[in-house]
């Protein structure tokens, strides 16, 4: 009896002790989504305030789900993410495999794969963006030279040819970093796996695919959680480069959700696409959070 | 010089932060205040303030960037605040905050409404009631060079025309006519002076969309003609805003450019032009095979209004009559070659020696301007168009396609937003122009 309100009382030291972190938690992460989950049942236009601000329910949601620049819009980020991923994954891997070897200046190469990932992003875009230029873009005048042009090509004016620079400058930046996590995991993998392999006569492609590969697994599955949020979420590097161009032909969601909530200041409207993307995003997280619990229980065994 | 000239507004905010007497009135200015234009606004304000005593003016940086600048008056008079106590409108906002509820009714103080070119009052009246008066106006013009067409074209046509002669001559210029075709505003100015030149609007006077009419559709059949047909007109200009297409002008790679008045400066300066005296501005023409087609100019510039949570109207009008009088439009022009916004200017020498155009040129191109939709919407409406246009432009769509589904938006904007009976209401129609026979000449 005794015992079981000691308990109850070191309960409420730990409930009073972790109140004030839980108190800022609510109030800087919690308090701000239920904002915008309020704002998203009004109507709530900041340049027509003659419309007031009536609550309408689910009318923004129902709005979302008949908006065919919302599908399109999904579908371009969903592309962008699937196919800059796959070749960021690609790519990086090749380049942690390369720098895991022992070489001289490897701290060098190390250090110097990371400098795109250092540019700021609107930095980078405008470079790629002179790169693609029609009139004295380096890339017109070097196919013009290899013959694959008779002319300079307008990137930006076809959907197909406008997602080339983006996808190309998104795998340029954003490869380094998922090279060094790559990195970080093969670092872990005991040496002594692939010695006692070769002594079993196992070649290279073999001790990549049953060795390297399964254990680079966990360190795979935190790119893909880091790479699928900020692919999903990605703004900056196409507002720059193509502004979603042409037409809205390259238009991620979050722009979308930008031009709604701050260029058109429609903030029922906006609000309710914040909270679709947060759903969206958190159900990737948990999705992934919960393949990587498996794996690495899997791993262990 | 520079310095100087960039220092003499701060010079002179410090002058106003003395401490506020008790019986003078406030008002706080927010307009464009960088560089030259800074110096001028301050010259004025001070000019202003030794003429009414009791009237102490301060001066509120804003951006200088238009969206910027609606972004921060938004949020601003969302929040009731005050100040500024006169707001720099562009000339599509007046509709949206008179609407609203954010600026004044002016017409109670007398606005000499008569003595501006009537487009600039159209663009400000919102349900019959005047909301800002004009401060300078922009408008698109036709360039061309000289040396290669001697004579200003009479039609569209005759543009095409010329410029397929000039980029077959060998050594010619590469491109016939450049524009801003880029996904944003400057793409719907572009395209009311097409809409013009073929006798087709975007709303008309009752309120009803009318941007998928056949003459609309053969306006945007010849925008994407000379792209794609003609080919007087390169596809990066899909991709160029105004200064793109200067560059290309002044470079002496096209025989036309549809551009504003700001560059006329730059490219007659011999040391940095190549075109240096040898390109000329004029209205860009109708169409010749348009009957209802007029030479048409989108209307760009500023406007001055009073911000309603002020508590100083009477003595914030008083500081906008002063500045849109015609000494201080004057001034402006003489000092950064913005157009003045009263005709009655036009005849005086002193402004033919202050703008870089011919006054001629310069008049007729503002007679010939047409406000964009003089409506509360008309930023949305305008991404709405820009979206299609641009689809149409770069052939995602067939131009009829894309306008109808312009107008179905459109159509469906004004419903959402409770604007059908307020723009039928409006039916004002615009005042007759001063001198209608001008366009001929």
């Amino acid at each position: 009896m005794r015992k079981i309100s000691r308990l109850g009382s070191e309960a409420r030291l730990g409930w009073t002790l972790v109140a004030p972190a839980l108190a800022v938690i609510a109030l800087i992460a919690i308090f701000p989504l239920g904002w915008t989950f309020w704002e998203s049942l009004h109507l709530h236009e900041l340049r027509m305030p003659w419309l007031g601000k009536p609550f309408i329910g689910v009318a923004n949601y129902v709005e979302i789900a008949k908006d065919p620049r919302f599908w399109a819009a999904l579908g371009h980020t969903a592309f962008f993410t699937v196919v800059s991923i796959s070749l960021e994954l690609l790519i990086g891997l090749f380049l942690a495999l390369a720098m895991n070897r022992v070489f001289r200046g490897r701290g060098f190469v190390r250090a110097a794969v990371l400098v795109p990932w250092a540019i700021p992003t609107v930095v980078a875009a405008l470079l790629w963006r002179f790169i693609f230029e029609s009139q004295g873009g380096i890339v017109n005048a070097l196919m013009i030279k290899a013959g694959f042009l008779d002319q300079p090509m307008v990137w930006f004016i076809e959907a197909s040819t406008a997602w080339v620079p983006v996808i190309l400058a998104d795998v340029w930046k954003t490869t380094p970093f998922v090279a060094l996590l790559l990195l970080a995991g093969l670092q872990n993998i005991d040496l002594s796996l692939y010695e006692a392999a070769a002594v079993d006569g196992a070649n290279a492609w073999w001790q990549l695919r049953h060795i390297t590969l399964p254990l680079l697994k966990p360190a795979i599955l935190v790119t893909l959680i880091f790479r699928t949020l900020d692919g999903f979420r990605v703004f900056d590097l196409i507002y720059v480069l193509t502004g979603g161009g042409p037409g809205t032909s390259t238009e991620p969601v979050a722009l979308y959700t930008f031009n709604a909530l701050l260029q058109n200041l429609r903030f029922g409207y906006g609000s309710a696409l914040s909270v679709v993307i947060f759903v969206i995003t958190f159900a990737l997280a948990m999705l992934y959070v919960r393949g990587l619990g498996v794996r690495l229980g899997g791993d262990e065994s | 010089m520079n310095l100087r000239a960039s220092l003499a507004p701060l010079a002179f905010l410090l002058a106003c932060t003395r401490a506020p007497s008790s019986n003078e009135t406030v008002l706080t200015f927010s307009g464009s205040a960088l560089g030259a234009e800074g110096t001028l606004v301050a010259r004025q304000l001070k000019r202003f303030m030794q003429l009414n005593p009791g009237i102490r003016v301060e001066l509120q940086r804003t951006p200088d960037d238009a969206s910027q600048r609606h972004q921060l008056y938004v949020q601003w008079l969302n929040a009731r605040v005050g100040n500024p106590s006169i707001l720099q409108l562009d000339v599509v906002w007046t509709p949206e905050f008179a609407a609203a509820g954010w600026v004044l009714p002016l017409d109670k103080y007398g606005p000499e409404k008569s003595k501006f070119f009537p487009a600039t009052i159209t663009a400000n009246t919102w349900a019959g009631q005047l909301y800002a008066l004009p401060w300078f106006a922009d408008v698109g013009l036709l360039y061309r060079r000289t040396d290669l067409v001697p004579n200003e074209p009479s039609s569209l046509e005759e543009i095409v025309a010329d410029a397929r002669r000039e980029m077959a001559r060998g050594g010619g210029p590469r491109y016939g006519i450049v524009f801003q075709g880029a996904r944003y505003e400057g793409l719907i100015t572009g395209f009311v002076e097409y809409l013009g030149a073929f006798g087709a609007r975007i709303i008309d006077d009752s309120g009803n969309v009318v941007v998928n009419r056949p003459e609309a559709v053969r306006a945007l059949e010849f925008m994407r003609d000379e792209l794609y047909d003609s080919k007087v007109a390169p596809l990066e200009v899909l991709t160029w805003h105004e200064e793109e297409a200067r560059f290309a002008f002044q470079n002496g790679n096209a025989v036309f450019m549809r551009n504003w008045p700001y560059p006329v400066a730059a490219m007659s300066d011999t040391a940095q032009s190549p075109v240096a005296g040898k390109f000329a501005v004029s209205p860009i023409p109708k169409s010749a095979t348009a009957p209802n087609g007029h030479s048409t100019a989108a209307l760009g510039g500023a406007q001055l209004a009073i911000n309603a949570y002020t508590d100083h109207p009477a003595a914030a009008y008083k500081l906008i009559a002063y500045l849109t009088a015609p000494e201080q439009m004057l001034e402006r022009a003489q000092a950064v070659g913005q157009y003045p916004t009263r005709f009655g200017l036009y005849t005086d020498p002193r402004l033919a020696s202050a703008i870089s155009i011919p006054m001629e040129s310069a008049r007729r191109a503002i007679e010939s301007a047409t406000p964009r939709p003089v409506t509360p919407i008309y930023t949305e409406l305008s991404e709405i168009l820009q979206i299609e246009l641009h689809r149409a432009l770069v052939r995602q769509a067939e131009p009829r396609d894309a306008l109808d589904a312009a107008a179905a938006k459109i159509n469906a904007l004004i419903e959402r937003t409770g604007m059908r009976k307020l723009m039928r209401a409006r039916v004002a129609p615009p005042p007759q122009p001063p001198d209608t026979n001008g366009h001929g000449e």
